[in-house]
């Protein structure tokens, strides 16, 4: 490859990128447009996920509490009547972004373990709180059967129900995501939050407020966990208790980790390589735990930067 | 009045059940720097070995004594074979990967006894029933309630007053000081996760007589147990005593005066606590 | 720069991803009849899944060896819900959409039924419930698609108060799980009992211990306490086995109250406590498997017990039902397509080892018989059994569809 089309390069990627999102459904089945639809979900809340503890060096444990809640108000306005999908999904990601603020504040002080501790119980808190209080959330049966209006106004409308409808839409959802976050994380901010996961006490010597970029870390984290909540329960048509269980916080931690920590895609590679693996496990086996596990163990050790980071690792260690 | 003592009993007891579990949690974490994720795991393993070996040997003291030496063996295997290449990664790594330590072992007991329930009888010494207060009182939770001090005291003892305790507290204070003087830090970090997973084996082999035994009864008790570990102190002997006993005691009065509030209350007490004291009420002394 | 390679590195992935899943997707055989199954099959109520697998496999392995189905075999698959409403609604979804799956069966969770019954317009392709009974499945949430042919919570919970009428307690509370069938279980015995007996009064010192609670000394111990004439039980499977020992030790079922255990008789509760399950309470299930001696019963006892050597459970019974009510259904019908056997279910009686079942075209709850009886010892079983064993028709305890809220017609 000559230097001259190297600029053009990564053009070429985002528009080969955009280019097979847009032709997939063309090609494969209805379930794999709904997994794919799935794993861009997940992608985004791992993405959300990333931003606290890839760039900030916060291990949350309790981050499905802002998914969960992104998913329950967007699944409860759309349960008692209300009209606009836009307006119960940007209500439930406000509530989200709220709730995040609000723990954050409470959380980031502390480091760490303590910190990934604090958080499974704020995300275990409102799990007991949604279990609980049937006549808002459902109680352990959640919200169900929820109908979902078409999006936009009048003949400028689309019927999101379909699953080719409903995964443009996602893939919007993601792509601006990615976008967002990238742009975040490339930032003077974004550099902010690397400097304090390298080192606290430098950057607090350089006048660096550390609570106050962690705590806006972690309410951005909050707003794209509600986003990828909402479209979850547009996307399953429920909200239920599960979604707020610190199994469901373990996820992003899981595909994170799995990808690649520090590099900026490495979530959404864990994303794609988790369903994945879990796809073809279950296709043969209900037994899925202990291949799933046989299968995680050497994975994490062999590849201590996760799957993606490893590889990018390994591949500029060749041509360096 | 009465039933105020009953659930002071109840709870006391299940706080020394946790207390047993968690003491293995926080050493191993206190030693090695590894939240072991598949603790509970280990403890569901316990069970299943006592339940296997009373059915086999008819005698539950026997049980009682194979059932955690297997477990501790396996424990000895996993931190040699999976858990040594990662020490000095970050602890999200080592979460991970006993978490697919977990999901392999719950699939395992699975796959070896089946997905239905065992129980086991406690021992004919300790079968009975007393009358406290107006109620029976079964005597095998009064045992329990016994044992947990006594080890307590004892582990104090072997950490503060024997050599190999020494070198254990040196070795969690600077790994790298205690191989410059000399110590074997490998064997001496097998030897831990050993009597760690030891402690869960028999926490797991205790429990048989008072739980029924079956799949994935670890993935409850791990969360409570790093509960009972963070409230007390990461590291903490005393602070594990302290936060299991406090958690006992939640689950036996929040059952009484909260009843709605059972499944929430764990989290609110440690939230209060985390945010009070960042490093849990007796922190280990940096 | 380096993240926008990272990208499209990405990409690639997203698309050799996609690739090889359309690989896999493209076209099997179409010989069989494919029934798709969901069920709990990891976690702690895995057992159910695991009895409902046994008994559909012994019912399939049946089936295929008399010639199958209008001559097709059948094929099941089976995937695990984990008691997640969403991992069960990607089964059904990947069975429908990928296997092309010619009807689904399922559900041991009543929650995982209310998410995924409503999703089920969208699949177009029927359920068969063997085992989740929320009454909601086939009450207001009913739809074309979604059938039950196992007892649901309102039936069991009718006989109940049928039998508490009967014992003559008047003072009633409840033990049961902190969740949606625990507190329904409570709502619909006040509900029938009420109406059996106007005398009988409910406490406000109920007992809902959270889902696998492991100590329940603090709630038997609060119950007892509060002196009441009769508590009713809808603690299930190992929860229900933790209960009953701790209970057991603490003197409960010694106490002057009359005790009733709505799953009390499921035959993995019996099997793990043996002979310490306590003797002379009243107890219910979904299938007792001495209730009747039909001979299809007689020989499902039979050909179960030598395929896995033990005693038939109720959700190994249902699922076994599911087959062959599915295997008239076709029959009847005389072609394997959806629409058609969606008709054919509706108001189709098929004899199954529970006994004579009639599906109701209403709202497509299965009338049957349910059982309940006293738990007693018996030197011929491994396990204790019922005996006095009564039964009650399905007519008598199923409430009409008009009171069930199910409007589809």
């Amino acid at each position: 490859m000559t230097r001259s089309d190297s600029s053009l390069k990564p053009l070429f990627g985002w528009a080969a990128g955009l280019a097979a999102l847009i032709l997939l459904p063309f090609v494969i089945n209805t379930y794999i447009i709904l997994l794919t639809t799935e794993v861009m979900i997940m992608g985004i809340f791992a993405l959300s996920f990333n931003l606290l503890f890839g760039y900030t060096g916060l291990l949350s444990f309790g981050h499905a509490a802002f998914f969960g809640m992104g998913g329950y108000v967007t699944a409860y306005l759309l349960s008692h009547a209300c009209p606009s999908l836009t307006l119960a999904f940007l209500t439930g990601v406000a509530g989200a972004s709220l709730t995040a603020i609000v723990v954050g504040y409470l959380s980031v002080k502390l480091d760490e373990i303590y910190f990934a501790i604090l958080t499974l119980g704020f995300g275990m808190m409102f799990f007991s709180l949604a279990h609980q209080w049937r006549s808002v959330t459902g109680g352990s049966d959640g919200l169900t059967g929820l109908v979902v209006p078409r999006l936009g106004w009048g003949a400028f409308s689309v019927d999101i129900s379909s699953p080719w409808h409903y995964y443009y839409l996602v893939v919007a959802a993601f792509l601006l995501t990615v976008w967002i976050l990238r742009r975040i994380t490339q930032s003077n901010f974004g550099l902010i939050l690397v400097s304090i996961r390298e080192n606290k006490e430098r950057a607090a010597f350089t006048g660096i407020n550390i609570r106050a970029y962690r705590l806006a870390s972690f309410s951005i984290a909050g707003f794209f966990a509600g986003v990828a909540g909402g479209l979850f329960a547009v996307f399953d048509r429920m909200a239920s208790p599960s979604m707020l269980h610190w199994t469901t916080s373990a996820q992003p931690v899981l595909m994170t980790v799995l990808g690649g920590a520090h590099t900026f895609f490495g979530p959404v590679v864990g994303s794609i390589l988790f369903f994945f693996i879990e796809h073809i496990i279950t296709k043969f086996t209900d037994i899925w735990m202990i291949y799933l596990g046989a299968i995680l163990i050497p994975l994490v050790i062999f590849f201590p930067e996760g799957v993606l980071g490893t590889l990018l690792g390994l591949k500029k260690r060749k041509h360096g | 009045m009465s039933l105020f003592f009953m659930n002071l009993l109840n709870g006391l007891s299940l706080g020394m059940l946790l207390f047993l579990i968690s003491i293995g949690l926080t050493i191993i974490f206190g030693v090695l720097g590894v939240l072991n994720f598949a603790h509970g795991s280990l403890y569901m393993l316990g069970a299943y070995f006592c339940f296997q070996s009373v059915s086999l040997f008819h005698n539950f003291w026997l049980a009682l004594l194979i059932s955690p030496l297997l477990v501790a063996v396996l424990g000895g295997i996993i931190e040699m074979s999976i858990l040594r290449p990662v020490y000095g990664r970050d602890v999200s790594f080592q979460l991970l990967l006993t978490f697919g330590v977990l999901l392999v072992l719950d699939d395992a007991v699975r796959l070896i006894w089946g997905s239905g329930y065992h129980i086991v009888n406690p021992p004919a010494l300790l079968n009975g029933v007393v009358h406290v207060a107006g109620f029976t009182y079964p005597v095998y939770s009064l045992f329990i309630l016994g044992l947990g001090p006594l080890i307590g005291v004892g582990l104090w003892a072997f950490f503060r007053l024997t050599l190999w305790g020494k070198k254990i507290r040196a070795a969690s204070m600077d790994r790298e000081m205690a191989a410059g003087i000399g110590i074997n830090v490998n064997r001496l970090f097998t030897g831990v996760f050993f009597f760690g997973t030891w402690l869960a084996g028999m926490g797991g082999a205790l429990a048989t007589p008072l739980r029924a035994i079956g799949p994935s009864m670890g993935e409850k008790i791990i969360i409570e147990s790093f509960i009972v570990v963070v409230i007390g102190g990461l590291g903490s002997f005393p602070g594990a005593f302290l936060g299991a006993i406090i958690l006992g005691l939640i689950n036996a009065y929040g059952a009484e005066y909260l009843p709605r509030m059972t499944m929430a209350l764990p989290y609110i007490l440690l939230a209060l606590i985390l945010l009070t004291k960042p490093r849990g009420l007796l922190a280990r002394e940096v | 720069m380096k993240g926008k390679q990272m990208f499209k590195r990405g990409m690639i992935f997203f698309t050799a991803f996609a690739m090889v899943f359309s690989l896999i997707g493209i076209a099997h055989a179409k010989k069989p009849i494919k029934i798709g199954a969901v069920y709990i099959m990891s976690g702690f109520a895995a057992t159910y899944g695991k009895f409902a697998k046994n008994g559909l496999t012994l019912a399939v392995e049946e089936i295929n060896k008399s010639g199958g189905i209008l001559g097709r075999p059948l094929k099941v698959s089976f995937e695990d819900s984990r008691a997640k409403p969403p991992v069960a609604l990607r089964a059904f979804r990947k069975f429908v959409y990928e296997d092309k799956v010619d009807v689904l069966v399922g559900l041991d969770s009543s929650g995982v039924a209310k998410s995924v019954v409503p999703a089920l317009t969208e699949l177009k392709t029927p359920l068969i419930i063997t085992h989740a009974a929320t009454p909601d499945v086939t009450g207001k949430q009913c739809n074309k698609y979604a059938f039950r042919v196992s007892a649901n919570l309102s039936q069991n919970v009718q006989v109940a108060a049928h039998i508490a009428a009967k014992t003559g307690a008047r003072k009633w509370t409840t033990i049961g799980p902190d969740y949606a069938f625990g507190h329904q279980s409570w709502e619909y015995f006040q509900k029938y009992l009420k109406a059996l007996n106007p005398k009988a009064t409910f406490m406000t010192t109920t007992a809902f211990p959270k889902i696998a609670t492991e100590d329940y000394t603090p709630y038997i111990t609060t119950i007892m306490n509060a002196k009441p004439d009769g508590v009713l039980i809808s603690l299930w499977s190992g929860d229900l086995i933790n209960f009953i020992r701790q209970a057991k030790k603490l003197g409960f079922f010694k106490a002057k109250f009359k005790v009733l255990m709505t799953l009390g008789a499921a035959t993995e509760v019996l099997y793990a406590l043996k002979d310490q399950m306590p003797t002379g309470i009243w107890v219910g299930t979904r299938y007792w498997f001495l209730a009747n001696h039909s001979p299809v019963n007689k020989r499902f006892i039979k050909a179960y017990k030598k395929k896995y050597h033990v005693y038939p459970s109720y959700n190994a019974q249902n699922a076994y039902a599911a087959a062959y009510v599915l295997k008239a259904a076709y029959e009847k019908a005389g072609k394997v397509d959806k629409e058609a056997l969606v008709k054919a279910l509706e108001g189709l009686t098929v004899d199954v080892p529970v006994g004579k079942i009639t599906i109701r075209a209403g709202d497509h709850q299965a009338l049957l018989d349910v059982s309940w009886g006293k738990t007693a010892a018996d030197p011929k079983y491994p396990i204790r059994i019922l005996k006095p064993i009564v039964t009650f028709k399905g007519s008598e305890i199923t409430p009409k569809v008009s009171e069930t809220g199910c409007k589809r017609k």
